[in-house]
């Protein structure tokens, strides 16, 4: 909170889901985002829930994304629904070299749609990555075509991106944020979550609390 | 996503997906084990889950007819078979179903003309073979299952016409997070210092799933419903107490905390006994014993002791009661321990069963599954959700134990009081001889199971008969039904819109060892009649230790932000934030994002900042 007022500064907390079929690179998007590393290594995804990013949105506003890579059961696209609570925005990943795995988006967003929503009951904003560009063949679809697959499957947008090369990473990421920050300053939230328990914080006493009287 | 074939060799095996199964799945795979998790159901948590309102509705049409396949082809020389069966029709039987509509609910309801008013349908499933005798009755049943259906549809359509404008009627999407009515099988809450809460803090698996206090506990006497008051706070607070019967209450709550002589003399003999001879009063001898300790007139002094004790420790840890509830319901509880097993590794397929176990004669040990597509998997470790395992291969208590459950949708609390947010245990003793003590849990809309304006209310006792028998006369007492006796006395009291009754198995029936199975299958019950889950994590805990007597039960995850996000190499130099790290480096890069640590009251901070109500 160095710059500006301290009242002023809002901080957001953000989870963000990367979906998509196996090996289109949703942890190599991830890695190259968070910590600009890429590997050629490719390993699955073990004992991580996800990645914190920190942005310095602008003097005001100060963003944690967190990035919710799937875990072992995503062959099967039968995550738990721990894992989409709570989200508020979502990468959909497919790999440019592999046909299928484009195929399979808009199943992926069809689970998206129906496991999470926002507050006000609309899906949650959704942008769609076209990732290892770098090695793009010439068969990929062109501009047109993605732009109305994106309407006619509610993607807010889509973008070629590399993990490799850090190709468009950093602007989709940016261009999901600018939209979650949207949604959330046109919605009020219905309920505060103020008095939920978390169980690795020792709350105060009930002999010590109010309401007594 | 992908139709892929599964890997042909795992560790360990898991069918079914309940409390004990999803908690041994994220042990064995915390330490490296290779586990597969799969489950017939289409949802996580068998008969630990939670549903939205039309999952339940799904629930209760299904009933599937077991189809048995030969795999026999698959067998190789020397195994035999053991095939499994369907978990559902085996635990659940006397399934009912009544649908209510109010005089309120047709005011406010306008073009909606079709529903059917103050009529109570009721339809019975049977799902086991006593079914059969009653065929001509369960026929007729079928012709009402779609009219029932609509009228549910229309009920809820309606509440989301009258507390959620921007839900069309039509759609009730499936997160509960919009549609929020929920429900879970069995009544249970979490002691605030019971093994589940040691186990999810001690995991760190508890960072998956946020918790309400249960408010208030409430008891059922002489027709009325009271606060039992059981903190110092309540007890100072309680209106209904004489100044004398606090002054007791507080000496006896404190006294028993530490084991007297006295209380040496009164072992073996009945803690009502005891309790009687401390002079407290009919009050509090009746809140002590039915709402703090729980226990029935018979249980003896030293295990009502201990109940009391166990009450009294758990006080004040969170709040102003010693239980839990999750958020969302109990359901997130099962799937919070299967994100933790997927997370390290663990493969998940529901909608995937394994039909049966092939078994090496000699050893008398399960090589290998083959799973509902044909696939032979191979394994050194199954574990089975005892629903699945036929009764010939079990050995259960006889007769076969069942719980009465009941579920409603109410459309107001049963003790009013200055929140509408309330979350209620109530403690119903015997309402007759030979009657068993009920447990009643409300939950308020802020518990993310039902829809704002509505509650939902757990019912829950050992069966002597069907659910509807042992059940319904509390419920058309202390709620205003159809059934009611005096319809002008229930004016006051809450109103029942939809009400569900069945039995299911009582998990504490089956026996620990003598089962028919091989030596290295395991198998875990479902839920028993208890408030709490001691059973199934001690259940996980013994699998696991046996399996692997030298490791770690669940040891700590480490935090996202603590971890080494790249395997390739082992160097652990600390670094600082890395901006101009080159991509080509392929050396390993601990990454501390993030030096603070998030906690969660950065999170609520968060939200607060981000969710300030405009009025």
């Amino acid at each position: 909170m160095a710059g500006g007022s301290v009242s002023e500064c809002k901080e957001y907390l953000f989870k963000v889901l990367v979906i998509g079929e196996l090996g289109v690179g949703k942890t190599s998007i991830i890695k190259r985002y968070v910590h600009q590393l890429f590997s050629q290594h490719y390993r699955a995804t073990i004992g991580v829930d996800f990645a914190l990013k920190v942005i310095n949105w602008d003097s005001k506003t100060l963003v944690r994304l967190q990035l919710w890579d799937i875990a072992g059961q995503e062959r099967f696209g039968n995550m738990t629904r721990v894992y989409y609570k709570e989200a508020v925005g979502a990468f959909v990943v497919f790999d440019v070299t592999r046909g299928s795995t484009f195929e399979a988006v808009s199943k992926w967003k069809h689970d998206l749609d129906s496991k999470v929503k926002l507050a006000n009951g609309s899906p949650i904003p959704s942008v769609l990555l076209a990732n290892k560009c770098d090695q793009k063949k010439e068969s990929f679809n062109s501009k047109v075509l993605m732009d109305s697959f994106c309407k006619e499957t509610g993607f807010l947008g889509w973008f070629e991106t590399s993990a490799k090369d850090n190709i468009n990473v950093d602007e989709a990421a940016h261009f999901l944020v600018d939209n979650i920050l949207a949604n959330d300053k046109g919605l009020p939230y219905e309920e505060s979550n103020g008095d939920r328990i978390k169980l690795d914080q020792e709350t105060v006493a009930a002999e010590s609390k109010p309401g007594c009287c | 996503m992908a139709a892929e074939d599964l890997p042909s060799e795992f560790d360990v095996v898991i069918l079914g997906t309940g409390l004990a199964e999803s908690v041994a799945a994220a042990a064995f795979s915390r330490v490296g084990q290779r586990v597969l998790h799969v489950d017939r159901r289409s949802y996580y948590a068998a008969n630990w889950a939670s549903f939205t309102f039309n999952g339940l509705l799904n629930w209760i049409q299904q009933y599937h007819v077991n189809e048995l396949q030969d795999w026999s082809s698959l067998l190789e020389d020397g195994e035999e078979v053991i095939y499994l069966s369907n978990p559902d029709t085996a635990s659940i039987k006397n399934l009912q179903v009544f649908c209510f509509t109010s005089e309120e609910d047709e005011k406010e309801e306008e073009a909606s003309s079709s529903t059917p008013t103050n009529a109570a349908e009721d339809h019975n499933i049977n799902a086991d073979e006593e079914a059969v005798k009653e065929s001509s009755e369960t026929e007729s049943a079928g012709n009402t299952v779609t009219n029932l259906l609509v009228a549910i549809d229309c009920i809820i359509s309606e509440h989301s016409i009258l507390y959620n404008p921007c839900n069309s009627p039509e759609n009730v999407p499936d997160t509960a997070r919009v549609s929020k009515t929920g429900s879970y099988f069995y009544l249970r809450l979490m002691y605030s210092r019971g093994s589940l809460v040691d186990l999810l803090i001690k995991s760190n698996v508890s960072r998956y799933a946020e918790f309400k206090n249960v408010t208030r506990i409430l008891t059922y006497r002489q027709g009325k419903v009271e606060q039992v008051p059981c903190s110092r706070a309540d007890v100072f607070a309680s209106r209904q107490l004489s100044v004398v019967e606090k002054r007791k209450l507080m000496r006896f709550l404190t006294s028993c905390m530490e084991e007297t002589e006295e209380q040496m003399a009164y072992h073996g003999r009945p803690y009502s006994e005891f309790l009687r001879d401390q002079q407290l009063g009919d009050n509090l001898e009746h809140f002590i014993l039915h709402s703090i300790a729980m226990v029935t007139e018979h249980t003896l002094t030293e295990e009502g002791l201990a109940s009391t004790r166990n009450f009294l420790q758990c006080l004040g840890r969170y709040g102003n009661t010693p239980f839990l509830f999750p958020v969302y319901g109990l359901g997130e509880i099962p799937q919070c321990f299967c994100r933790m097993c997927a997370v390290f590794g663990g493969i998940y397929c529901l909608r995937h069963s394994v039909s049966c176990l092939l078994v090496d004669k000699d050893t008398n040990r399960c090589k290998a599954v083959i799973d509902s597509r044909g696939q032979r998997i191979s394994c050194s470790h199954f574990v089975v959700e005892e629903g699945y395992v036929g009764p010939e291969r079990k050995r259960v208590a006889t007769p076969p134990r069942f719980i009465s459950r009941a579920v409603l949708i109410t459309d107001s609390s049963v003790l009013s009081s200055n929140s509408d947010q309330q979350v209620s245990l109530v403690t119903i003793p015997p309402i007759a001889a030979g009657c068993a003590a009920v447990r009643m849990v409300e939950l308020s809309s802020s518990t993310m199971t039902c829809m704002p304006g509505t509650y939902l209310v757990h019912l829950t006792c050992q069966s002597s008969g069907s659910a509807y028998e042992d059940l319904s006369p509390l419920v058309s007492r202390i709620f205003c039904t159809p059934d009611s006796p005096d319809q002008g006395n229930t004016q006051n009291c809450p109103s029942v819109l939809w009400c569900l009754y069945f039995n299911i198995t009582d998990g504490s029936g089956l026996e620990t060892e003598g089962h028919d199975l091989p030596s290295n299958v395991y198998m875990c019950s479902g839920p028993d009649g208890g408030l709490s889950h001691e059973n199934a994590i001690k259940q996980a805990e013994a699998i696991f230790s046996k399996i692997l007597p030298d490791e770690d039960f669940c040891p700590p995850a480490p935090n996202p932000e603590d971890i080494i996000y790249d395997g390739d190499a082992t160097a652990s130099a600390e670094g600082e934030d890395k901006e101009g790290e080159d991509k080509e480096g392929e050396k390993e890069n601990q990454d501390k994002l993030e030096e603070a640590v998030l906690t969660e009251e950065t999170v609520q901070t968060a939200t607060a900042t981000s969710t300030l109500p405009s009025g």
